[in-house]
């Protein structure tokens, strides 16, 4: 799990939330699924941008996966903007899983 | 409230225009068993009777190609990477088929090869031009043309061939517009479909699916390539060989082929399944792995039967072969990958937007995991059983196996409309 952040205070406090985000069809978290790239915190704007991907592009979990993110992020922090910013660069592959998630599959 | 989204996600093909084509299917499926076991004294006598023509165009239409339809609708903007082309025209290719198809199969089974026929044929074939137009745009418009794409849009090419040449077979029943009676040109229909469409589409969609679903790393595309030539020419020659009317002993060349190209299909799913992340493997993905299997069955049906059997004993081998396509293999996949797609899709309709709510069900809990296996014992027993009813022309063989497949299609029907009616258990 390499995620980038501006405030790992903060981000270790986001992804307690995150880690209740699923992928419907895996059955696993998203970020020890490894969608999570980067966590920013602008204190001025009070906004957060969750850079994230989908393990393919026409994912059809994609808006549900987002949504939860979203959502999730708000209830974590509340009164701050946030905005899910999407992104297929790199692409995600089954090396962004974490060794927890390869241990809940089983592998 | 849909969240502020910077970046790529892409719309998905509505509900709407999926779930009709699973239900109609199962149906489908249910009208294909019924009349398989009111019709076993058919076996044995010439695969040119209307309770088998009824039979396998009720299962390569309405179940297979109707399911194909709606799952591809689905899965196309995964494949092509890029939205489906119209919805409308998704529509209309169910509309179309819907109203056709039970044409097409009373005509058959009255032995009505007058306008009940034709009316059928022509609907369909309307349907399959509304489908091909949609594959064919969101091909074009695609960001990417990978190998998958050109399995699904090549299929769907050799689909149009078997409808059209279909359609003219039932007009040279009553207007000769073809040299030969259409009796003779029957393998060459069959072959267009079972291989251009049902083959082409499986293997181009299985090999992204089962190892997507399997957390595989395994991709091979110079293999699914190789796999795409030879299962190509394979039709081909076949086409050409029975056109021509060659000694039997050169369809060993298109057979050989078909059964390298089943052999090496068989190879990338076995490397997918070795290197999957995912350890447990639920019982859809499991039948759709036994499918893989099943699918050398009917080579190994008919490579025996070209060589030895004198011609008076084809025509139960025909049916064998038929028997082991439609019911086995081609059956198997539907019946897993059903359980694999439509759960999603009615998912999505449902929680999409508010799966933050609170815990919702994970899709494979939106049908009865109890009746799945249930319904697999049914299908595995009805299959073994019937099998060797065919072979041994035994009454009781017969009807066993097939009641054990209506009890399937029934339970496969119970899961399709309670999935297909899953309401929110949210607040």
């Amino acid at each position: 799990m390499n995620i980038k952040t501006n405030d790992t205070e903060k981000c270790a406090y986001a992804l307690q939330d995150l880690y209740n985000v699923y992928d419907p069809e895996i059955g696993l978290n998203i970020v020890d699924l490894g969608l999570i790239y980067g966590l920013y915190f602008e204190e001025i704007n009070v906004r957060i941008q969750c850079l994230m991907t989908l393990t393919t592009q026409f994912c059809p979990m994609g808006e549900a996966i987002t949504t939860d993110t979203h959502d999730s992020l708000v209830r974590a922090f509340p009164g701050w903007e946030v905005i899910i910013k999407l992104t297929f660069e790199p692409p995600w592959d089954f090396s962004m899983i974490s060794p927890e998630g390869k241990a809940y599959l089983g592998h | 409230m849909i969240p502020p989204l910077i970046g790529g996600l892409q719309k998905t093909t509505s509900h709407s225009v999926v779930l009709p084509f699973y239900i109609y299917a199962s149906l489908g499926f249910l009208a294909g068993t019924t009349l398989l076991l009111f019709s076993t004294d058919a076996l044995g006598a010439s695969y040119f009777s209307p309770k088998m023509l009824a039979i396998t165009h009720t299962m390569a239409l309405a179940w297979g190609t109707m399911i194909i339809f709606g799952a591809s609708h689905q899965l196309l903007p995964v494949l092509v990477e890029s939205k489906l082309n119209s919805e409308l025209l998704a529509y209309l290719t169910f509309v179309f088929a819907a109203v056709g198809i039970p044409f097409l199969i009373y005509g058959f089974y009255v032995f009505d090869l007058g306008w009940p026929v034709l009316v059928g044929a022509l609907l369909i074939n309307i349907a399959v031009c509304c489908y091909l137009g949609n594959v064919l745009g969101s091909f074009l418009r695609g960001n990417t043309k990978n190998v998958h794409a050109w399995y699904v849009l090549t299929a769907t090419l050799w689909l149009l061939a078997t409808t059209l040449f279909g359609l003219m077979l039932a007009v040279n029943f009553r207007l000769p517009i073809l040299p030969r009676n259409s009796l003779e040109y029957l393998s060459v229909h069959a072959h267009l479909g079972i291989v251009g469409w049902f083959a082409l589409t499986v293997v181009g969609v299985g090999a992204r699916l089962i190892p997507l679903f399997m957390i595989s790393k395994y991709t091979n595309d110079r293999t699914l390539w190789l796999i795409f030539v030879l299962l190509n020419s394979a039709l081909a020659g076949f086409t050409m060989l029975a056109l021509a009317r060659t000694s039997p002993l050169l369809f060993y060349i298109p057979i050989l082929l078909g059964l390298a190209a089943v052999l090496l299909f068989g190879r990338y799913c076995y490397m997918a399944y070795l290197v999957r992340i995912r350890k447990r493997l639920d019982a859809q993905v499991k039948t759709a792995l036994i499918s893989v299997v099943q699918l050398s069955l009917p080579l190994a049906v008919l490579i025996p039967a070209i060589a030895l059997l004198p011609p008076g004993r084809f025509s139960g081998m025909a049916q064998l072969y038929g028997f082991c396509i439609f019911f086995g293999w081609l059956t198997a996949i539907i019946l897993g990958m059903t359980f694999k797609t439509m759960p999603f899709i009615v998912w999505n309709k449902v929680y999409h937007n508010q799966a933050h709510k609170g815990k919702t069900p994970a899709p494979r809990e939106l049908f009865s995991d109890r009746i799945y296996r249930l319904m697999m014992y049914c299908y595995l027993g009805g299959f073994a059983a019937f099998v060797p009813g065919i072979v041994l022309l035994n009454q009781v063989l017969l009807k066993t196996g097939a009641a054990a497949l209506l009890i399937t299609a029934a339970l496969q029907v119970y899961n399709v409309l309670l999935t297909a009616g899953h309401k929110s258990k949210q607040a």
